[in-house]
């Protein structure tokens, strides 16, 4: 802790904008005119997001002061008790807007899944570290990798929090990559989401990603066990998807799908979140409707807009001019976290930093392509925008994290 | 870190933040689609969905008396309204529940708002009390799609005054009326008959538009910037009329009981003072929501109410005709003032012409003054025998008889003044002869007149043969201020000479003085002219007329009274036209003893043919 000129400036300066962008933001989604017609415990949420801001920046600069070794030894401590702590949720865990993830601790809730993300990272991080033979082309070492994600995926998705666990997933192809998986099988794995994506839209913008990739994998890979079941993997998702809409799915979730292809389709029921989102953002307009003036905020036509549609907040009375700045800081902030794992000598740190970037970046991209319609809306929130206590503490924790190995990365030599 | 690894990780850096971009583009791509490319799209849907633009309904014009004493006025009624695009129907037993309405009337009525227009805002319910209206208007965040609104009615401020056939009421607007018109919205009024049909383009002023702000639960917000956008309505414009109240509501006094029409007009501007016609109905209970068991009680009523006696009833004018006869007689020099012909009891021309008249020597004014029909049945043949029928049509056309005066009111009838051609078609070439002809010189035979048009008769007699236009509406005044004056010009009637009409007064007056109306209108405090009139009716008790003005010198007013089934004009119509003089003129009533009697009268009830 003496050389401060070592100290990620930039990250952390970036890190309090966004944060103060979303208190901004925040303040005109719970105390401008729409007060009047919300709840007096939703209107107190700017003062607790203010609160949480000053544990955070706490916990931040307390978090510089931790070895970097603790991160790593106590990894798979973290994770199991990370475990026990889903568990728990599951079983004595609040509902709150449908999903049990939350966690009743004397005055503090505690939303299990939010820890559960780093506890993954970090664990996930040491096991592939560590590993003799780093290449996730080893079978053992990559099936082991999966099981370390899956479970707290499984235990997310049933707390009912699909978006979580969507997060949790985008980990695997990401730490895989990392690790040494070959680019013909990265891609291989990540193509069923590209692949789903554009079947929901339709079959055959499907079927043409599926030939395409395969294509791909074929030209980095030449391996023809690998194209086929690329080919036969992408074939019978556009097929599963057909079916999964039409067969499998309940009414309600086919509305959601059906409601993002086609939100005119029910303009008073699945549809009206997405119409009433992208006419916020698309009334913005060039320079925005000016803070605290615009119609559909204040008049209380966007739903949950102080958490996962805070981004339409921003671009209504904001604008291009506004909302692409945010949506520019967003991709700055994950470009310099990238650079930091890539200025970083030990592998273990890389992969905490490049995972917690993904973490991120997948939630900027789900919750911004909910918001303007790019992607089915899929609920997560805005890191460090949105309002949310237990989300603000525990990205900062992430990014505390990754601030202290980048910060200490001398010492590393030392330890490794 | 092996060489080979250095650079895998500087590739996955590079693959990763390659990826980060390319997304990140991807949402400012979509951002500028939304924002920049699609914001004419977006702006307007957030205004619509954060506006709602409201017609604001004008007051409707009120209408006043010639003493500018307010007959009509507006009073405040609450309704309820529906948009059906925002309605979920759901909500209707909700909705029936505040509002104490049967479901299936609810659903019944969202049903013709939705055939009416998916989009446009329609009343849902009117006249709903106070107490309702305030339970939905609390209710309103629970019913998207319901809003309120407050309305008016007519309303009557004076108490007893009906007037039913000259200031007529209101409707709500018909499906078609609304389709052919872009003026109208479903519920709104239109006026049906009367002036406020007459003058419907006047009284109901213009839409007014107001933006409201609401929120996402429609729940209304206040007016949008201020109401810096919104359109005031125009009132409508208020008419003036001519209408003298006191002298109505004697007249709808004397005339109630009786089936008849009367109407009472200025002779000198052809304004119309009173007008009735009886039985009346009560407009207050045609005002507002529609009271549809005592619509249908005077729907059937078989005095037929709802028809108006005092301008479309078609009857002989029997002897009121008569000073006409003397005057046409006059001018085509048939006769001069001291003509006198033998009247033996009866005209023989081919047959006997009976005449109630003693027998005696008959010059023009005994002849007004005992009602003599030999006279004027030999007059009539003169006529038609040294002129034609068309001559005698000619003459008596330029009196209004035979077309329609063209009073602002809507459905007069023009009568019946025959001529050739009339006759031609009525009863075929050349079968018609003088026999058809003679009994129209006593006003009988094919000869029809309102009581509108007869007193217009009398009153151009009366200023001295100026052709008038009978009218109710004096002046309109707009919301801006400005008062149009409608045309209602009097000119000469050319033929008409002095010194004839003189003597046809002179027998007027005598017909009130010694002839058949000196029992009832004979007046001592003013000088009563008239000539009584006698309706032959082949269905039943003959129907009485009387026609008179007053004062002789300067007159004021004129009269025409038709009563029903009522007998001699001289004992029904005399006393009530003679009340109405004695009224105007005086300003009380003296003779008491005509007012009981009118009160007491009663026609034969016996009534097949009103027309």
């Amino acid at each position: 802790m003496n050389n401060f000129g070592e100290y990620n400036w930039s990250l952390t300066t970036f890190w309090v904008g966004l944060v103060t962008i979303g208190l901004i933001s925040i303040y005109s989604a719970t105390q401008g005119p729409v007060a009047q017609f919300l709840p007096a415990y939703i209107q107190v949420n700017f003062y607790k997001q203010l609160i949480s801001f000053g544990l955070a920046l706490l916990l931040l600069i307390g978090l510089q002061y931790v070895s970097p070794r603790t991160f790593r030894e106590g990894s798979y401590i973290f994770y199991l008790l990370g475990i026990v702590l889903m568990v728990l949720t599951l079983l004595i865990g609040r509902e709150v807007n449908g999903a049990k993830s939350w966690l009743v601790l004397g005055p503090f809730n505690l939303q299990s899944s939010e820890l559960m993300k780093i506890a993954t990272v970090l664990a996930v991080s040491n096991y592939l570290t560590s590993q003799r033979n780093i290449s996730a082309e080893n079978l053992k070492t990559a099936l082991t990798t999966v099981l370390i994600i899956l479970v707290p995926t499984i235990l997310v998705f049933l707390q009912n929090d699909s978006g979580t666990a969507i997060i949790f997933l985008a980990l695997i192809p990401v730490v895989l990559f990392w690790s040494g998986l070959p680019y013909g099988i990265s891609l291989f794995i990540i193509s069923p989401a590209i692949i789903g994506y554009l079947s929901i839209i339709s079959w055959y913008w499907g079927l043409a990603a599926a030939v395409l990739l395969t294509l791909l994998v074929f030209i980095l890979q030449r391996r023809t066990w690998l194209t086929f079941t690329s080919f036969a993997t992408g074939i019978l998702l556009v097929i599963g998807v057909q079916v999964a809409l039409f067969q499998v799915l309940q009414p309600h979730q086919r509305a959601r799908i059906e409601a993002f292809t086609n939100p005119s389709f029910d303009p008073q029921g699945a549809g009206w979140n997405i119409i009433q989102a992208k006419t916020a953002i698309g009334s913005g307009g060039l320079y925005g409707k000016g803070y605290l003036e615009g119609t559909q905020t204040q008049l209380r036509f966007l739903p949950e807009q102080w958490t996962d549609f805070i981004f339409c907040v921003i671009g209504e009375e904001f604008g291009f001019v506004g909302a692409g700045l945010v949506v520019m800081m967003l991709i700055g902030f994950t470009i310099m976290l990238l650079r930091a794992a890539a200025n970083h000598k030990h592998p273990f740190a890389q992969l905490v930093i490049v995972s917690v970037a993904t973490i991120y970046f997948t939630h900027f991209f789900i919750n911004i392509g909910s918001a303007t319609a790019l992607i089915p809306v899929i609920g997560v929130p805005l890191p460090f925008i949105s309002y949310g206590g237990s989300a603000l503490i525990t990205n900062t924790l992430m990014l505390g994290i990754c601030l202290n190995l980048d910060f200490h990365k001398r010492q590393f030599s030392i330890y490794r | 870190m092996s060489r080979h690894k250095k650079k895998r990780t500087q590739i996955s850096i590079r693959i990763f933040q390659l990826i980060i971009i390319l997304l990140g583009l991807v949402i400012l791509g979509r951002l500028f689609q939304l924002q920049i490319l699609n914001y004419e799209t977006y702006e307007p849907l957030s205004r619509q969905n954060a506006l709602r633009q409201q017609n604001v309904n004008p007051a409707r014009g009120l209408i006043y008396d010639r003493n500018g004493r307010l007959l009509v006025d507006n009073k405040p009624i609450y309704s309820i309204t529906i948009t059906p695009s925002a309605y979920d129907r759901e909500k209707t037993p909700l909705l029936a529940q505040l509002l104490g309405i049967a479901e299936e009337e609810v659903e019944k009525r969202v049903e013709e708002a939705r055939a009416y227009s998916w989009y446009r805002t329609s009343r849902l319910f009117t006249e709903i009390d106070f107490k309702t209206f305030s339970i939905i208007q609390e209710n309103i965040w629970q019913l998207p799609g319901i809003g309120h609104q407050i309305e008016s009615k007519r309303h009557y401020p004076v108490d007893s005054l009906k007037a039913s056939h000259t200031l007529g009421y209101l409707r709500e607007v018909s499906k078609e009326e609304y389709l052919q018109q872009q003026n109208y919205h479903l519920g709104d009024k239109i006026g049906k008959t009367g002036l406020e049909k007459q003058y419907e383009a006047q009284l109901k002023g213009q839409y007014g538009t107001e933006y409201i702000l609401v929120n996402a639960m429609g729940q209304n917000l206040g007016s949008y910037q201020d109401g810096a956008i919104d359109e005031a309505p125009v009132k409508g414009a208020n008419l003036n009329t001519t209408l003298d109240t006191d002298l109505q509501l004697l007249a709808e006094d004397l005339m109630e009981g009786k089936r008849g029409g009367l109407v009472a007009l200025n002779p000198k501007t052809g304004g119309v003072l009173s007008m009735v016609s009886a039985p009346q109905y009560d407009i207050r209970r045609l005002s507002g929501r529609i009271d549809f068991d005592y619509w249908q009680k005077i729907n059937q009523d078989p005095d037929n109410p709802l028809f108006s006696r005092a301008l479309s009833s078609k009857q002989p004018p029997g002897s009121t005709f008569k000073p006409l006869m003397g005057l046409m007689g006059l001018e085509l020099d048939i006769i001069n003032p001291q003509t006198s012909i033998y009247n033996p009891g009866y005209y023989s021309r081919g047959r006997r012409y009976n005449d109630l008249a003693d027998p005696g020597q008959y010059n023009l004014e005994k002849a007004l003054q005992e009602s003599s029909n030999t006279f004027f049945f030999w007059l009539m043949d003169k006529i038609v025998h040294s002129y034609s029928i068309d001559r005698w049509n000619e003459l008596a056309s330029t009196f209004g008889l035979g077309s329609n005066t063209g009073i602002d009111l809507p459905n007069e009838t023009s009568g019946i003044l025959p001529d050739s051609t009339y006759l031609n078609n009525l009863l075929g070439e050349g079968t018609w002869g003088i026999g058809d002809q003679i009994s129209l010189g006593v006003g009988q035979g094919f000869l029809a007149a309102s009581p509108l048009q007869m007193a217009t008769v009398v009153s151009q007699i009366a200023n001295g043969g100026y052709a008038l236009q009978p009218h109710l509406v004096h002046s309109i005044k707009e919301s801006d201020g400005t008062v149009l004056f409608p045309e209602n010009d009097t000119t000469k009637i050319s033929w008409i000479d002095r010194r004839e009409l003189e003597i046809v007064k002179a027998g007027m007056r005598r017909v009130v003085t010694t002839g058949s109306g000196r029992y009832y209108a004979n007046l001592d405090s003013v000088k009563v002219a008239g000539k009584t009139g006698t309706a032959q009716n082949p269905h039943g008790e003959d129907h009485g007329w009387f026609v008179c003005f007053a004062p002789m010198d300067d007159p004021q007013i004129a009269i025409a009274v038709l009563i029903e089934n009522g007998g001699y004009g001289s004992i029904s119509a005399a006393p009530i036209a003679s009340l109405l003089v004695e009224q105007y003129v005086t300003g009380k009533i003296n003779r008491t003893r005509v007012y009981d009697y009118v009160k007491d009268f009663e026609p034969e009830s016996q009534n097949d043919d009103n027309e």
